[in-house]
């Protein structure tokens, strides 16, 4: 890689992190990874510029057909869960890049949280192609193909690490340091920066501590950042308006920064949700032991035992109700309840997507075999 | 843990569709689509391609054709079919699909193809491969109608084009949700299909193209 090109990679890193709420689309089609051949491993993503490279820079050293899926440059876990990567992309993506001719199989690995938005059966069903959903994280891809497709458990749950904190931190500070520093620049220049800093360190705090503090967390995090930059306001020697701005701004960013909070960690299901009581459940009928929940939750919620053909419901008050599981289980055996007791049928949860606040809310006719009879 | 605040717009895209469809053809899409289903004869059997909210599916049925609506879309076909609820003429058949699936419906069974401002929705590969599938989909004699946007040929019309595309194309993505690339050259792109072109319309200072093309053998 010359010097120019990875000088190229490393600005658009930053932009991507930075402004990851915006999409960044990138060409769809076939990539060639290394030198593969018709027998070489076929992987899927979507069109999300940071993750193709990311996925290509992880797969250094490995051969593969990479196929880029059409999800309107948006990345897989948001595409998936809002509909912009389904079946549909899948089986476009299949099709049309011309993949099929290069290998003598059809297997094709797709990350794993696409299995909120794709649906493995209907891939197979309409285009022929058998999914697999591989690990979370790009960089698990070359010990995942080493194995002959064998997932740890630690690939398959979604973590939130420091880097992952800070990412995110960094994922909110952009925007809103600089849609607060710019509105503020309008009308009083001096505050700007000091406003745009107090964004950026509220928005480090939130990633870092929130989910630790208890009861209300925005007005405790408030109160925290109201209290520190009164105290740095007051030893400068700003005057009142300065000192009142200090008091009031670190509330109304931390509500502006936590706004989708639950939406940007892995770790609390989306917030302002109609579904947020909904329990996952598993009916032990149906369950023939498939094992594709298993595969597919990103959050360890199922337990696998020798000896038994069923999965293991084991952690229930970890999942974050993505749905993955129920969209992918063959027999139907997982479903939601909601507070009231009522029962969310697999087909309801195939049929509506999640929007930004966490809504089922889009209908979607029945498939096309159904159709086509009518 | 579903996010991206911008999502909410493309969420509800349908609604807004139509309107965002205006803007950015600046009121010239229902010439367009006028100009669509009058190329189609009456009565015919159709496959219509990216139906989106059926604006022009309605003056197709409305010319008493046979339609099959074809949309990936769940939310756009949602609305379609409810626009289409009372119109009188043949119901369409609708199908939730990709476009590429066009391969698994008969051979030779339509009489005419119609794809209405989703060509550009489209990557190369997955254009070419559209369009050759529904070549076959075409009954001899049978004929295409596609109208896209397209990079206009006047040197000073580009111009003028590439000022407007930014705020358009950041219009079009706030209201309508869906970001396309004009088709560079549409006529030449269904010709290299195996079609045989036999008249290409321009409109909107040349970037806006309807071509209508033909099945030879
Ligand atoms: C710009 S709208 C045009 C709708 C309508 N034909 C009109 O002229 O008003 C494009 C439509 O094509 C659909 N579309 C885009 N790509 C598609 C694909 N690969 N397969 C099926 N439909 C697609 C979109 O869902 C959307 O409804
Ligand atoms: S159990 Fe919950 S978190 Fe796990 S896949 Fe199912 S819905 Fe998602």
């Amino acid at each position: 890689m010359s010097a120019l090109s990875a000088l190229g990679g490393l600005v658009r890193d930053v932009l991507q992190t930075a402004f990851r709420l915006a999409p960044w689309p990138t060409a769809t089609g076939l990539r060639v990874v290394g030198s593969p051949g018709p027998d070489s491993p076929v992987l899927l993503t979507a069109n999300y510029d940071f993750t193709v490279r990311h996925v290509i820079r992880a797969l250094r050293g490995c051969d593969v057909w990479l196929v880029v899926a059409p999800a309107k440059g948006i990345n897989v876990w948001c595409a998936a869960g809002a509909g912009h990567l389904t079946t549909h992309q899948v089986v476009t993506a299949l099709k049309t890049s011309g993949v099929a001719d290069r290998v003598n199989h059809r297997d094709v690995i797709l990350p794993q949280l696409a299995a909120t938005g794709v649906e493995g059966l209907q891939v197979f069903r309409r285009a022929r192609w058998r999914v697999r959903f591989g690990p979370v994280r790009a960089a698990d891809i070359p010990d995942y193909l080493a194995t002959g497709g064998v997932k740890s458990d630690a690939m398959r749950r979604v973590e939130f690490g420091l880097r992952d904190r800070l990412e995110m931190a960094a994922v909110w500070a952009a925007p809103v340091s600089l849609l607060v520093g710019g509105l503020t620049w309008v009308f009083r220049p001096v505050w700007a920066l000091p406003l745009a800093l107090l964004a950026t360190i509220l928005a480090v705090a939130v990633f870092l501590v929130y989910d630790q503090l208890p009861g209300p967390r925005q007005l405790l995090l408030g109160a925290g950042g109201a209290l520190a930059s009164v105290a740095v306001v007051a030893v400068a020697g700003g005057g009142l308006p300065a000192l009142a701005a200090a008091l009031l701004a670190p509330f109304a960013l931390v509500a502006l920064l936590t706004f989708d909070y639950a939406g940007s960690t892995p770790t609390e299901g989306s917030g302002g949700f109609d579904g947020q009581d909904w329990k996952i459940r598993l009916d032990p009928e149906r369950c023939e032991g498939v094992y594709s929940c298993f595969e597919v939750c990103p959050e360890a919620v199922y337990e696998k035992h020798e000896g038994s053909r069923r999965v293991e419901l084991a952690h229930d008050e970890r999942c974050v109700r993505c749905g993955a599981c129920v969209v992918q289980c063959p027999k139907d055996a997982l479903f939601f309840e909601d507070g009231q007791g009522g029962r969310i049928e697999p087909a309801t949860i195939r049929q509506f997507k999640l929007n930004l606040a966490g809504k089922r809310t889009v209908a979607v006719p029945p498939p096309p075999e159904e159709q086509k009879s009518a | 843990m579903s996010s991206l605040a911008l999502m909410r717009w493309l969420e509800a895209t349908p609604e807004r569709y139509d309107a965002g469809m205006r803007l950015v053809t600046f009121g010239r899409v229902d010439r367009l689509h006028e100009a669509l289903a009058a190329a189609v004869p009456e009565g015919a059997r159709v496959l219509e391609v990216g139906c989106g909210t059926g604006a022009v599916t309605r003056r197709l049925v409305a010319r008493g054709a046979q339609v099959t609506a074809l949309d990936q879309s769940p939310e756009m076909l949602e609305q379609a079919r409810r626009r289409l609820a009372d119109a009188p003429g043949a119901p369409p058949a609708w199908l939730e699909q990709t476009a590429a699936e066009i391969d698994t419906l008969p051979e030779a069974a339509f009489d005419a193809v119609v794809m209405s401002l989703c060509l550009s929705e489209m990557s190369r590969d997955e254009r070419s491969y559209v369009l050759r599938t529904a070549l076959d989909r075409l009954r001899p004699g049978g004929s295409l109608l596609a109208a896209d946007e397209v990079i206009a040929r006047r040197p000073d019309r580009r111009i003028l084009h590439a000022l407007l595309r930014g705020p358009q194309w950041l219009l079009g993505w706030l209201i309508a949700g869906s970001v396309s690339q004009p088709v560079p050259d549409l006529a030449a792109e269904v010709a290299a299909a195996g079609y045989g072109v036999r008249r290409e319309t321009r409109w909107l200072a040349g970037s806006l193209a309807l071509v209508q093309a033909e099945r030879v053998s």
